[in-house]
């Protein structure tokens, strides 16, 4: 993509509405928000990859944190202490130590980005990068990316296994009675 | 690219074209299977009725999301349109990784149909939510699979070169399992007929239980307006899209895309609603090897 003024205007909006929506995670009060908020916050990420015209990628970073932030929503709140997740709560832990690291990490991830200089080359075509990206991934990195994925499957596989009800040993609430709808006869 | 804005256009006249052609399908076929005769008016009636009814509300209801929540779902319906080409040169936009645009496109489905079952703060829409993440998330590797099972003869991940490549041959014919797998995933995409767990009576109308009046309206517009792009990906990635004799490239689209909603329609009617449990282990134990095979075969094929 030739770089231009609107070029830098999209930079900037995509940036802000990142780090805006980024920190609207922590001061929201439900998982399913701040799970969906941190989804717009690597949405605009994406778009910033898609302004380096990596297609692939700034796409792909859309489609795979839609798909992760929704699981991320319903695991949050399946596991959350108070019933069903469904109370506001705070969702800060720490908060003065997260901070203190929080702007500790930002401030060396920026002091390098002013430090280093960058290399200036202009990006080719998207299906030249796709194509560079295709060989990277089957190339080079071709054992780092297929251990990944091999021990990722065998986690995906191992939380199915656990969550399953059918087991080696039958059915998994066997001899286990539903919660009573009314709360006076659970006492 | 020639054709950005004609093909803008035109994929806004499939979005919302597609949308009342299923509302009129929709009618005749239930008409047609209560035995009654079919009118165009009665769409036209329901709809004026929706946009006059008052909106109820919900207690504490997360606002902002229940306004954007259909209009997430009915945008994606619109991108999806917009990658589509309608005739050679004929397409809104045309990214080398048009496979994976679509894919973004189906996850962030899954979010608008979650969060129009969440936002209200009641039971049964929260219900519908969760089952359509169950049943969704599933269906989006089914459809990845054929998906990148068409890109291969085409050797590119771009929606018009993969119509492109059927010149010879429709994908449709070179992959047989691949319409029908992606054909359930239109129909996942949209709860339809017996995919329909989000809306189901059973949750007494799901997602749309605690919506009415003109928010129920803008709900079951985008819920066809996302069936009717569904089925215009199933023309372009496997009824050859544009291609075809005589007749102009838009008119075969069109041509393709009516005859398989008419399908996806008449099939929703005459096959009953499936339980959730088993929809989901269906899709994983027999959908999911299906799909492997599709791409598998696709693959062998396209060495």
């Amino acid at each position: 993509m030739t770089g231009g003024p609107w070029v830098d205007v999209a930079f900037w909006t995509f940036s802000a509405a990142a780090a805006v929506t980024g920190w609207r995670v922590f001061r929201t009060d439900s998982m399913v928000r701040a799970s969906y908020f941190l989804l717009a916050s690597f949405v605009n990420v994406g778009a910033i990859v898609l302004l380096l015209t990596a297609q692939y990628l700034g796409f792909a970073i859309i489609f795979m944190m839609g798909v992760e932030m929704t699981v991320m929503a319903v695991f949050m709140v399946m596991f959350m202490m108070n019933p069903g997740g469904l109370m506001p709560m705070s969702m800060v832990h720490q908060p003065r130590v997260a901070a203190l690291g929080g702007v500790a990490l930002g401030g060396g991830v920026a002091a390098v980005a002013l430090a280093s200089t960058f290399p200036s080359r202009p990006v080719g075509d998207a299906t030249g990068l796709t194509a560079e990206l295709g060989v990277e991934l089957l190339g080079d990195s071709m054992l780092i990316f297929e251990s990944a994925g091999v021990t990722l499957l065998a986690a995906m596989i191992a939380a199915v296994v656990l969550s399953s009800r059918r087991g080696r040993y039958g059915e998994g609430d066997e001899g286990s009675a539903p919660p009573a709808l009314d709360p006076e006869e659970t006492g | 690219m020639t054709g950005t804005w004609a093909g803008l256009g035109l994929s806004a006249a499939v979005v919302l074209g597609g949308a009342v052609l299923v509302a009129a399908l929709e009618s005749a076929a239930g008409a047609i299977v209560a035995g009654t005769r079919p009118s165009l008016v009665q769409p036209v009636r329901r709809v004026a009725l929706l946009l006059v009814q008052e909106r109820t509300s919900t207690e504490r209801p997360d606002a902002p999301l229940r306004f954007l929540a259909p209009a997430l779902y009915l945008s994606m319906a619109a991108v999806g349109a917009a990658l589509l080409p309608l005739d050679r040169d004929l397409v809104a936009a045309a990214p080398s990784a048009g496979v994976v645009v679509w894919g973004a496109v189906e996850s962030v489905v899954v979010v608008a149909v979650f969060l129009q079952g969440w936002s209200p703060n009641s039971a049964l829409p929260l219900l519908g939510g969760y089952r359509f993440i169950a049943m969704g998330l599933s269906l989006v590797l089914i459809s990845m699979f054929v998906l990148i099972g068409v890109a291969l003869p085409a050797e590119s991940l771009a929606l018009p070169e993969i119509v492109a490549a059927q010149e010879s041959l429709w994908n449709v014919a070179r992959q047989p399992l691949g319409l029908p797998l992606f054909l359930l995933v239109a129909m996942g995409a949209a709860f339809w007929g017996p995919l329909n767990l989000a809306d189901g009576p059973d949750l007494a109308t799901g997602t749309s239980a605690d919506s009415s009046g003109s928010r129920r309206l803008a709900w079951s517009l985008s819920r066809a307006a996302i069936l009717t792009t569904f089925a215009a990906m199933g023309t372009t990635a496997f009824l050859g899209g544009w291609l075809g004799p005589v007749l102009p490239g838009p008119a075969w689209f069109a041509v393709k895309t009516g005859g398989l909603l008419v399908l996806l329609v008449v099939v929703g009617h005459l096959v009953g609603r499936v339980r959730p449990e088993t929809v989901v282990r269906r899709i994983w134990t027999v959908l999911l090897p299906l799909a492997f095979l599709d791409l598998a075969q696709a693959g062998v094929v396209a060495l």
